[in-house]
């Protein structure tokens, strides 16, 4: 880091994001990952009496990483819980591809196209790395729900129909193996015996099978080595650059989120104080000193 | 010949041990599910025994009753789930708590005012008669194997579909961690009514199996309950696998105590030796003896 912290981002906030046909080519995890923008409006949540977001507006660009920088308490993890429905939101849109998913359920906001990957690592210990990623394809069609599909009626989200059998299954978990060679190895252990890198990964894993438009990240460089922690960027990177994911990130670690994203995003208590590319807040002193804390 | 006697007793223990454990299998399954310990178990087994015993006297068929009590305690563990427990759900621990109470004297109240309080005897599937090999009575009937072999076939089926089946593993993401599984599109209420179901099912199991050596009337399950209760915390609560072996301990243990302390003063203290080992569990090892190091959460 001798270049400073504003020699780092440069340039990665002027990246175009287009040519996306291209890119899914090589991303085959299906027609669903077309790449949309998620766009807040007015968003006003809480947790009984207390308020912790304040109409907050927002687009996350399609394609693009949009980094969610505040310290602690500044509403971060509450914006990405009021998107995913683990808490409803009280007024204002969560738009992804014009459908309004605020309110719904967390099981109907994956369905939809958005995956939550909660803070802390969060695997579910007492299951084979293997079980783990099956879940992450609990979202998919049932057998009944292509039945709907096939006779005229509506996934309500961005969901394709087509081809959610067992093949299709396999394949996707082949493809989940692929791209995260250690898991592979692992595929029957159980995911406590995962270091923390690895938990990451299967984390990112599973949310990715549930083929997503929009991957809500919540700190998922917290309690990762730096070296860890820069191959989990990387991975978010690439899931950007390569197939046109939408991300959100949510990060504590604001040197390293701008290094990484094209827009960013500062909250203070529950408010929008900034929003500019990402070079554009990293290069920006006062605003690093008073709410980045770097 | 102690020999004999000690024999028959294990074997005789582990007959009701089974139905121990049924009943510890499903506090179990709503426990690892819900965290709410249900309470109304004893009782929703006793109506649905009940159900068996007059569709049994209309069809002079013991399996159609069988079968109609093990379907209608499916129904009856989704239909307590879905009408009296899902309000409680992220409410304080004891609503849970009070809520299965109430209805478990819901439950009993209305069996009185439909079937009545009196004793009734319910049929076994097979003869009663001990078997005997050689001139050497066993001090296990037919009847008692059948117990047995129902118990552990249901747990069986019940163990490789929640290992090998999508919903199976749906149910088990649930129970360890229902906010990852709600995140990753598992419609996690009705996962838990499908606990409740399933719990009503082995509940209902319970009933029909223990019901030829207790009579049936409206608490006759209570003291089952208890034991049953005993078993699963002798598993630790969480463990399935702990149910069954805390069932069959508890089983040969009270078959023991009663044979060898002689006559009625040994059947007067089994219930009492079951509290006494449930108070000794909980205080050395309240987690259980199978819980593993990690299995409590906040």
């Amino acid at each position: 880091m001798s270049s400073g912290p504003d020699g780092a981002p440069a340039g990665a906030g002027h990246v175009p994001v287009s040519g996306d046909d291209a890119r899914r080519g090589a991303n085959g995890t299906g027609p669903s990952n077309r790449s949309a923008p998620l766009e807040i409006e007015g968003l006003v949540a809480g947790y009984g009496g207390v308020t912790a977001l304040h109409d907050v507006t927002l687009t996350a660009g399609a394609g693009a990483i949009t980094a969610v920088l505040g310290a602690n308490g500044a509403g971060k993890t509450t914006l990405l819980r009021a998107v995913s429905g683990m808490i409803k939101p009280r007024r204002g849109r969560v738009l992804l591809g014009g459908h309004d998913v605020a309110g719904r359920s967390p099981e109907q906001v994956v369905r939809a196209g958005i995956a939550h990957v909660p803070e802390g690592q969060g695997v579910i210990a007492e299951l084979t790395v293997e079980e783990n990623l099956r879940i992450g394809m609990m979202s998919w069609p049932s057998g009944l729900g292509r039945w709907r599909a096939a006779t005229g009626q509506q996934m309500p989200g961005g969901q394709q129909a087509a081809g959610s059998g067992r093949a299709e299954r396999a394949a996707a978990l082949d493809e989940a193996y692929g791209r995260f060679k250690p898991l592979s190895d692992r595929r029957r252990k159980l995911a406590s015996t995962l270091s923390g890198g690895e938990r990451q990964m299967l984390v990112i894993a599973r949310a990715l099978l549930s083929r997503p438009r929009v991957l809500l990240l919540d700190e998922p460089s917290l309690g990762l080595a730096p070296q860890i922690m820069a191959q989990v960027m990387d991975l978010v990177t690439g899931l950007s650059r390569e197939h046109g994911l939408t991300i959100v990130l949510v990060e504590q670690n604001a040197r390293e989120a701008l290094a990484v994203a094209d827009h960013g995003v500062v909250l203070n208590l529950g408010r929008i104080v900034a929003s500019a590319d990402a070079s554009t807040l990293a290069a920006d002193v006062t605003l690093r000193h008073h709410y980045l804390g770097f | 010949m102690p020999v004999v006697e000690f024999l028959q007793l294990t074997l005789s223990g582990i007959s009701f041990g089974m139905v121990y454990a049924a009943i510890a299998l499903s506090l179990v399954l709503i426990w690892r599910g819900t965290r709410v310990l249900n309470f109304a178990q004893g009782g929703m087994a006793m109506l649905t025994t009940f159900v068996a015993i007059e569709v049994i006297y209309h069809t002079h068929s013991y399996w159609t009753g069988f079968f109609v009590a093990l379907a209608a305690g499916l129904a009856l563990g989704a239909i307590c789930e879905l009408t009296v427990v899902r309000p409680t759900i992220g409410k304080p621990p004891l609503n849970a708590v009070i809520v299965t109470i109430g209805l478990l004297i819901l439950l009993e109240g209305l069996a009185g005012i439909f079937f009545g309080g009196q004793f009734r005897s319910f049929p076994a599937a097979f003869s009663i008669t001990g078997l005997k090999v050689g001139r050497t009575s066993l001090g296990v009937s037919r009847s008692d194997v059948f117990v047995v072999a129902a118990v552990l076939v249901t747990t069986l089926v019940l163990a490789v579909a929640f290992k090998y089946t999508s919903a199976g593993l749906r149910m088990r993401a649930t129970a360890f961690n229902a906010k990852i599984a709600q995140l990753s599109g598992i419609r996690v209420a009705r996962v838990l009514t499908v606990g409740w179901a399933l719990a009503g099912l082995l509940g209902a199991l319970a009933g029909v199996l223990v019901s030829p050596s207790t009579f049936l009337y409206p608490n006759s399950m209570d003291v089952i309950f208890v034991y049953g209760f005993t078993a699963a915390v002798i598993g630790g609560l969480d463990s399935p696998a702990g149910a069954v072996v805390g069932g069959l301990l508890l089983g040969i243990a009270l078959s023991y105590a009663s044979g060898y302390l002689g006559g009625s003063v040994g059947s007067e203290l089994t219930s009492l030796i079951a509290f006494g080992i449930l108070v000794a569990v909980l205080m050395i090892r309240p987690d259980g003896l199978f819980a593993g190091a990690q299995m409590r959460r906040v």
